[in-house]
Protein backbone atom coordinates (compact mmCIF):
# COMPACT_ATOMS: atom_id res chain seq x y z
CA UNK A 1 0.00 0.00 0.00
CA UNK A 2 1.65 3.27 -1.12
CA UNK A 3 1.95 6.35 0.56
CA UNK A 4 -0.62 8.15 -2.02
CA UNK A 5 -3.01 5.52 -1.17
CA UNK A 6 -3.45 6.05 1.99
CA UNK A 7 -3.17 10.00 1.84
CA UNK A 8 -6.29 9.87 -0.75
CA UNK A 9 -10.03 10.35 1.22
CA UNK A 10 -11.61 8.17 -0.52
CA UNK A 11 -9.34 5.48 -0.33
CA UNK A 12 -10.46 2.27 2.13
CA UNK A 13 -7.16 2.22 4.10
CA UNK A 14 -7.76 6.16 4.53
CA UNK A 15 -9.59 5.55 8.08
CA UNK A 16 -12.81 5.91 9.78
CA UNK A 17 -13.88 2.67 7.80
CA UNK A 18 -13.23 -1.05 7.55
CA UNK A 19 -11.02 -1.94 4.77
CA UNK A 20 -12.05 -5.58 4.56
CA UNK A 21 -15.42 -5.08 5.32
CA UNK A 22 -15.67 -8.00 8.55
CA UNK A 23 -15.74 -7.58 11.85
CA UNK A 24 -12.44 -8.65 14.31
CA UNK A 25 -13.36 -11.81 14.96
CA UNK A 26 -14.56 -12.89 11.48
CA UNK A 27 -11.08 -11.62 10.68
CA UNK A 28 -9.29 -13.97 13.35
CA UNK A 29 -11.35 -17.11 12.66
CA UNK A 30 -9.98 -15.96 8.94
CA UNK A 31 -6.61 -16.03 10.35
CA UNK A 32 -6.74 -18.96 12.27
CA UNK A 33 -8.29 -21.12 9.36
CA UNK A 34 -5.38 -20.14 7.39
CA UNK A 35 -2.70 -21.44 10.01
CA UNK A 36 -4.76 -24.26 10.04
CA UNK A 37 -4.57 -25.01 6.33
CA UNK A 38 -0.55 -24.99 6.35
CA UNK A 39 -1.02 -27.56 9.49
CA UNK A 40 -2.77 -29.81 7.30
CA UNK A 41 -0.38 -29.28 4.18
CA UNK A 42 2.33 -30.08 6.14
CA UNK A 43 0.40 -33.13 7.12
CA UNK A 44 -0.53 -34.20 3.36
CA UNK A 45 2.37 -32.78 1.88
CA UNK A 46 4.31 -35.41 4.42
CA UNK A 47 2.36 -37.89 2.98
CA UNK A 48 3.30 -37.08 -0.43
CA UNK A 49 6.72 -37.15 0.26
CA UNK A 50 6.54 -40.88 1.79
CA UNK A 51 4.79 -42.17 -0.55
CA UNK A 52 6.40 -40.95 -3.15
CA UNK A 53 9.35 -42.77 -1.55
CA UNK A 54 7.81 -45.84 -1.05
CA UNK A 55 8.52 -48.70 -4.18
CA UNK A 56 4.87 -50.06 -2.92
CA UNK A 57 2.15 -48.15 -1.98
CA UNK A 58 -1.15 -49.58 -0.38
CA UNK A 59 -4.29 -49.43 -2.94
CA UNK A 60 -7.71 -47.62 -1.72
CA UNK A 61 -9.67 -50.22 -3.59
CA UNK A 62 -8.43 -53.01 -1.42
CA UNK A 63 -7.84 -51.47 1.86
CA UNK A 64 -11.52 -49.52 1.88
CA UNK A 65 -13.62 -51.94 0.82
CA UNK A 66 -15.86 -52.90 2.98
CA UNK A 67 -19.62 -52.03 4.01
CA UNK A 68 -21.45 -52.06 7.61
CA UNK A 69 -23.40 -55.15 7.79
CA UNK A 70 -22.95 -55.78 3.86
CA UNK A 71 -19.27 -56.79 5.02
CA UNK A 72 -16.35 -56.53 2.44
CA UNK A 73 -16.96 -56.20 -1.71
CA UNK A 74 -17.85 -52.13 -1.70
CA UNK A 75 -14.32 -50.40 -2.77
CA UNK A 76 -14.83 -46.56 -1.50
CA UNK A 77 -18.65 -47.18 -1.43
CA UNK A 78 -18.45 -46.45 2.21
CA UNK A 79 -16.36 -43.46 2.12
CA UNK A 80 -18.20 -41.46 -0.20
CA UNK A 81 -21.59 -41.59 2.01
CA UNK A 82 -19.36 -40.21 4.67
CA UNK A 83 -18.25 -37.67 1.62
CA UNK A 84 -21.97 -36.90 0.77
CA UNK A 85 -22.55 -36.66 4.93
CA UNK A 86 -20.08 -33.98 5.80
CA UNK A 87 -21.00 -31.68 2.49
CA UNK A 88 -24.98 -31.92 3.72
CA UNK A 89 -23.85 -30.90 7.01
CA UNK A 90 -21.51 -28.12 5.83
CA UNK A 91 -24.95 -26.94 3.35
CA UNK A 92 -27.10 -27.36 6.38
CA UNK A 93 -24.64 -24.95 8.28
CA UNK A 94 -24.71 -22.15 5.15
CA UNK A 95 -28.24 -22.36 5.62
CA UNK A 96 -28.36 -21.78 9.41
CA UNK A 97 -26.22 -18.73 8.76
CA UNK A 98 -28.60 -17.58 5.90
CA UNK A 99 -31.57 -17.59 8.16
CA UNK A 100 -29.29 -16.04 11.15
CA UNK A 101 -29.18 -12.70 8.26
CA UNK A 102 -32.90 -12.64 8.41
CA UNK A 103 -32.91 -12.72 12.32
CA UNK A 104 -35.10 -16.23 11.90
CA UNK A 105 -34.16 -17.80 15.27
CA UNK A 106 -36.39 -21.07 14.44
CA UNK A 107 -34.60 -21.13 11.10
CA UNK A 108 -31.19 -20.91 12.67
CA UNK A 109 -32.00 -23.58 15.49
CA UNK A 110 -33.78 -26.33 12.55
CA UNK A 111 -30.31 -25.90 10.15
CA UNK A 112 -27.85 -26.12 12.69
CA UNK A 113 -29.66 -29.19 14.21
CA UNK A 114 -29.51 -30.89 10.56
CA UNK A 115 -25.35 -29.54 10.73
CA UNK A 116 -24.88 -31.08 13.85
CA UNK A 117 -26.64 -34.46 12.84
CA UNK A 118 -24.14 -34.85 10.13
CA UNK A 119 -21.37 -34.03 12.09
CA UNK A 120 -22.50 -36.74 14.72
CA UNK A 121 -23.24 -38.86 11.91
CA UNK A 122 -19.80 -38.52 10.43
CA UNK A 123 -17.91 -38.95 13.03
CA UNK A 124 -20.22 -42.22 13.50
CA UNK A 125 -19.02 -43.80 10.01
CA UNK A 126 -15.55 -42.61 11.39
CA UNK A 127 -15.33 -44.77 14.28
CA UNK A 128 -16.70 -47.59 12.42
CA UNK A 129 -14.23 -47.30 9.55
CA UNK A 130 -11.31 -47.14 12.30
CA UNK A 131 -12.77 -49.93 14.45
CA UNK A 132 -13.59 -52.11 11.68
CA UNK A 133 -9.74 -51.64 9.97
CA UNK A 134 -8.15 -52.31 13.32
CA UNK A 135 -10.44 -55.07 14.14
CA UNK A 136 -9.89 -56.36 10.70
CA UNK A 137 -6.12 -57.14 11.70
CA UNK A 138 -7.28 -60.13 13.59
CA UNK A 139 -8.14 -62.26 10.72
CA UNK A 140 -5.61 -60.89 7.80
CA UNK A 141 -7.67 -57.94 6.74
CA UNK A 142 -7.10 -54.38 8.69
CA UNK A 143 -4.57 -52.42 9.86
CA UNK A 144 -2.79 -50.92 12.84
CA UNK A 145 -0.08 -47.96 13.22
CA UNK A 146 1.71 -51.04 13.96
CA UNK A 147 0.97 -53.60 12.08
CA UNK A 148 -0.98 -53.92 8.22
CA UNK A 149 -2.24 -56.56 6.47
CA UNK A 150 -4.93 -56.98 3.69
CA UNK A 151 -4.27 -60.72 2.61
CA UNK A 152 -2.41 -62.24 -0.31
CA UNK A 153 -0.60 -59.58 -2.11
CA UNK A 154 -0.41 -57.63 0.20
CA UNK A 155 2.54 -58.22 1.68
CA UNK A 156 4.58 -55.32 0.70
CA UNK A 157 2.20 -52.35 1.87
CA UNK A 158 4.26 -50.06 4.11
CA UNK A 159 3.42 -49.49 7.46
CA UNK A 160 3.48 -45.10 6.66
CA UNK A 161 0.39 -46.02 4.50
CA UNK A 162 -1.49 -46.79 8.02
CA UNK A 163 0.47 -44.07 10.35
CA UNK A 164 -0.59 -41.55 8.12
CA UNK A 165 -3.60 -42.18 8.07
CA UNK A 166 -4.75 -42.68 11.31
CA UNK A 167 -2.79 -39.71 12.44
CA UNK A 168 -4.16 -37.56 9.46
CA UNK A 169 -8.06 -38.55 9.63
CA UNK A 170 -7.50 -38.72 13.55
CA UNK A 171 -6.85 -34.83 13.40
CA UNK A 172 -9.38 -33.93 10.83
CA UNK A 173 -12.12 -36.63 13.36
CA UNK A 174 -10.48 -34.33 15.88
CA UNK A 175 -11.42 -30.93 14.12
CA UNK A 176 -14.91 -32.21 13.30
CA UNK A 177 -15.50 -33.03 16.63
CA UNK A 178 -14.80 -30.04 17.85
CA UNK A 179 -16.93 -28.25 15.42
CA UNK A 180 -19.90 -30.77 16.67
CA UNK A 181 -19.28 -29.34 20.69
CA UNK A 182 -19.00 -26.04 19.11
CA UNK A 183 -21.87 -25.77 17.49
CA UNK A 184 -24.23 -27.68 20.07
CA UNK A 185 -22.95 -24.37 22.04
CA UNK A 186 -24.17 -22.16 19.29
CA UNK A 187 -27.61 -23.93 19.44
CA UNK A 188 -28.20 -23.73 22.93
CA UNK A 189 -27.14 -19.94 22.82
CA UNK A 190 -29.39 -19.77 19.95
CA UNK A 191 -31.88 -21.50 21.46
CA UNK A 192 -32.27 -19.32 25.12
CA UNK A 193 -32.36 -16.16 22.54
CA UNK A 194 -28.42 -14.76 23.40
CA UNK A 195 -28.26 -13.85 19.76
CA UNK A 196 -31.78 -12.50 19.57
CA UNK A 197 -30.63 -10.02 22.29
CA UNK A 198 -27.31 -9.31 20.80
CA UNK A 199 -29.31 -7.87 17.62
CA UNK A 200 -27.25 -10.16 14.93
CA UNK A 201 -26.27 -13.49 14.57
CA UNK A 202 -22.38 -13.14 13.51
CA UNK A 203 -21.47 -15.97 15.97
CA UNK A 204 -22.98 -18.73 13.61
CA UNK A 205 -21.12 -17.17 11.00
CA UNK A 206 -17.82 -17.66 12.31
CA UNK A 207 -18.82 -20.99 13.73
CA UNK A 208 -19.87 -21.83 10.05
CA UNK A 209 -16.60 -20.48 8.45
CA UNK A 210 -15.04 -23.78 10.75
CA UNK A 211 -17.06 -25.88 10.16
CA UNK A 212 -16.75 -25.66 6.26
CA UNK A 213 -12.75 -25.41 6.70
CA UNK A 214 -13.60 -28.70 8.09
CA UNK A 215 -15.32 -30.04 5.07
CA UNK A 216 -12.69 -28.29 2.90
CA UNK A 217 -9.90 -30.44 4.74
CA UNK A 218 -11.92 -33.19 3.73
CA UNK A 219 -12.26 -32.86 0.37
CA UNK A 220 -8.02 -33.18 0.09
CA UNK A 221 -7.77 -36.31 2.53
CA UNK A 222 -10.33 -37.59 0.55
CA UNK A 223 -8.14 -37.09 -2.33
CA UNK A 224 -4.88 -38.24 -0.47
CA UNK A 225 -5.70 -41.71 0.69
CA UNK A 226 -9.16 -42.55 -1.44
CA UNK A 227 -8.48 -41.60 -4.94
CA UNK A 228 -4.70 -41.01 -5.58
CA UNK B 1 -26.67 -7.13 10.64
CA UNK B 2 -30.51 -7.71 11.16
CA UNK B 3 -32.47 -8.16 7.91
CA UNK B 4 -29.32 -7.28 5.50
CA UNK B 5 -30.95 -9.23 2.85
CA UNK B 6 -33.68 -8.81 0.99
CA UNK B 7 -36.04 -11.24 -0.11
CA UNK B 8 -34.22 -11.42 -3.66
CA UNK B 9 -30.78 -12.05 -2.36
CA UNK B 10 -32.15 -14.24 -0.20
CA UNK B 11 -33.66 -16.36 -2.56
CA UNK B 12 -30.26 -15.90 -4.69
CA UNK B 13 -28.25 -16.97 -2.24
CA UNK B 14 -29.96 -19.87 -1.08
CA UNK B 15 -30.41 -21.46 -4.77
CA UNK B 16 -26.62 -20.62 -5.37
CA UNK B 17 -25.61 -22.53 -2.43
CA UNK B 18 -27.82 -25.88 -3.36
CA UNK B 19 -26.65 -25.29 -6.93
CA UNK B 20 -22.88 -25.80 -5.40
CA UNK B 21 -24.13 -28.78 -3.76
CA UNK B 22 -25.13 -30.34 -6.53
CA UNK B 23 -22.19 -29.80 -8.69
CA UNK B 24 -20.38 -31.05 -5.77
CA UNK B 25 -22.38 -34.09 -5.24
CA UNK B 26 -22.33 -34.76 -8.71
CA UNK B 27 -18.09 -34.41 -8.86
CA UNK B 28 -17.98 -36.85 -5.95
CA UNK B 29 -19.49 -39.19 -7.97
CA UNK B 30 -17.51 -38.83 -11.12
CA UNK B 31 -14.27 -39.34 -8.91
CA UNK B 32 -15.63 -42.37 -7.53
CA UNK B 33 -16.72 -43.39 -10.66
CA UNK B 34 -13.64 -42.99 -12.15
CA UNK B 35 -11.75 -44.75 -9.59
CA UNK B 36 -13.62 -47.57 -9.65
CA UNK B 37 -14.28 -47.71 -13.50
CA UNK B 38 -10.69 -46.34 -15.04
CA UNK B 39 -8.70 -49.44 -17.95
CA UNK B 40 -5.82 -50.62 -16.58
CA UNK B 41 -4.17 -50.09 -19.89
CA UNK B 42 -4.98 -46.02 -19.65
CA UNK B 43 -2.58 -43.38 -17.81
CA UNK B 44 -2.75 -43.71 -14.67
CA UNK B 45 -1.14 -40.20 -14.80
CA UNK B 46 -4.41 -38.65 -16.68
CA UNK B 47 -6.44 -40.17 -13.98
CA UNK B 48 -4.81 -38.64 -11.38
CA UNK B 49 -4.45 -35.25 -12.79
CA UNK B 50 -8.32 -35.21 -13.41
CA UNK B 51 -8.55 -36.32 -9.20
CA UNK B 52 -6.67 -33.23 -8.32
CA UNK B 53 -8.65 -30.71 -11.04
CA UNK B 54 -11.83 -32.00 -9.82
CA UNK B 55 -10.88 -31.62 -6.01
CA UNK B 56 -9.67 -27.87 -6.50
CA UNK B 57 -13.44 -27.57 -8.36
CA UNK B 58 -15.00 -28.65 -5.18
CA UNK B 59 -12.25 -26.43 -3.00
CA UNK B 60 -13.28 -23.63 -4.94
CA UNK B 61 -17.03 -24.41 -4.44
CA UNK B 62 -16.55 -24.63 -0.31
CA UNK B 63 -14.47 -21.76 -0.36
CA UNK B 64 -16.39 -19.38 -2.78
CA UNK B 65 -20.02 -20.07 -1.96
CA UNK B 66 -20.09 -21.55 1.58
CA UNK B 67 -17.32 -19.82 3.63
CA UNK B 68 -18.88 -16.54 1.47
CA UNK B 69 -15.27 -15.34 0.11
CA UNK B 70 -16.90 -14.90 -3.19
CA UNK B 71 -19.01 -11.76 -2.21
CA UNK B 72 -16.04 -10.10 0.32
CA UNK B 73 -13.93 -7.37 -0.58
CA UNK B 74 -10.87 -8.07 -2.80
CA UNK B 75 -8.41 -7.22 -0.17
CA UNK B 76 -9.54 -9.92 2.07
CA UNK B 77 -9.55 -12.71 -0.36
CA UNK B 78 -6.05 -11.34 -1.26
CA UNK B 79 -4.90 -11.24 2.18
CA UNK B 80 -6.39 -15.48 2.66
CA UNK B 81 -5.43 -16.80 -0.01
CA UNK B 82 -2.13 -15.27 -1.34
CA UNK B 83 -0.39 -17.20 1.77
CA UNK B 84 -1.63 -19.99 -0.08
CA UNK B 85 0.77 -19.70 -2.85
CA UNK B 86 3.27 -20.92 -0.93
CA UNK B 87 2.02 -24.29 -0.72
CA UNK B 88 3.12 -24.31 -4.63
CA UNK B 89 6.76 -24.43 -3.98
CA UNK B 90 6.47 -26.80 -0.44
CA UNK B 91 4.38 -29.23 -2.90
CA UNK B 92 6.99 -29.67 -5.37
CA UNK B 93 9.99 -29.65 -3.44
CA UNK B 94 9.16 -32.48 -1.52
CA UNK B 95 7.33 -34.41 -4.05
CA UNK B 96 10.53 -33.89 -5.86
CA UNK B 97 12.47 -35.46 -2.18
CA UNK B 98 10.52 -38.06 -2.03
CA UNK B 99 11.34 -39.28 -5.67
CA UNK B 100 14.87 -38.75 -4.40
CA UNK B 101 14.47 -41.04 -1.50
CA UNK B 102 13.32 -43.68 -3.63
CA UNK B 103 15.78 -43.32 -6.01
CA UNK B 104 18.21 -43.85 -3.52
CA UNK B 105 16.99 -46.86 -1.83
CA UNK B 106 16.66 -48.73 -5.06
CA UNK B 107 20.88 -47.59 -5.11
CA UNK B 108 21.94 -48.72 -2.65
CA UNK B 109 18.67 -51.78 -2.68
CA UNK B 110 17.39 -50.66 1.01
Amino acid sequence: MSHVDVANPESAWYGGKSPFNVSYGKLMMWYFLLSDVFTFSALLISYGAIRMSAPEWAAPDVVFSAMPVLGEGYPLIFVTIMTFILIMSSVFVVRAVQEGHRMNKKGVMTWLAWGIVGGVAFLGCQAWEWTHLIGGLSHGHGMTISEINFGPGTEHYPIQFAFLFFVITGFHGFHVFSGVLINIWALIMTANGTFERRGHYEMIEKIGLYWHFVDLVWVFVFLAFYLL
Amino acid sequence: MGHDLTDEQYKSQVSAVWRATIIMAVLTVLEVAAALMWPEDMSRAVLNIMFVLMSIAKGYFIVAEFMHVKYEKRALTLTILGPLFFLIWFIIAFMWEGSEWLALRELWGV
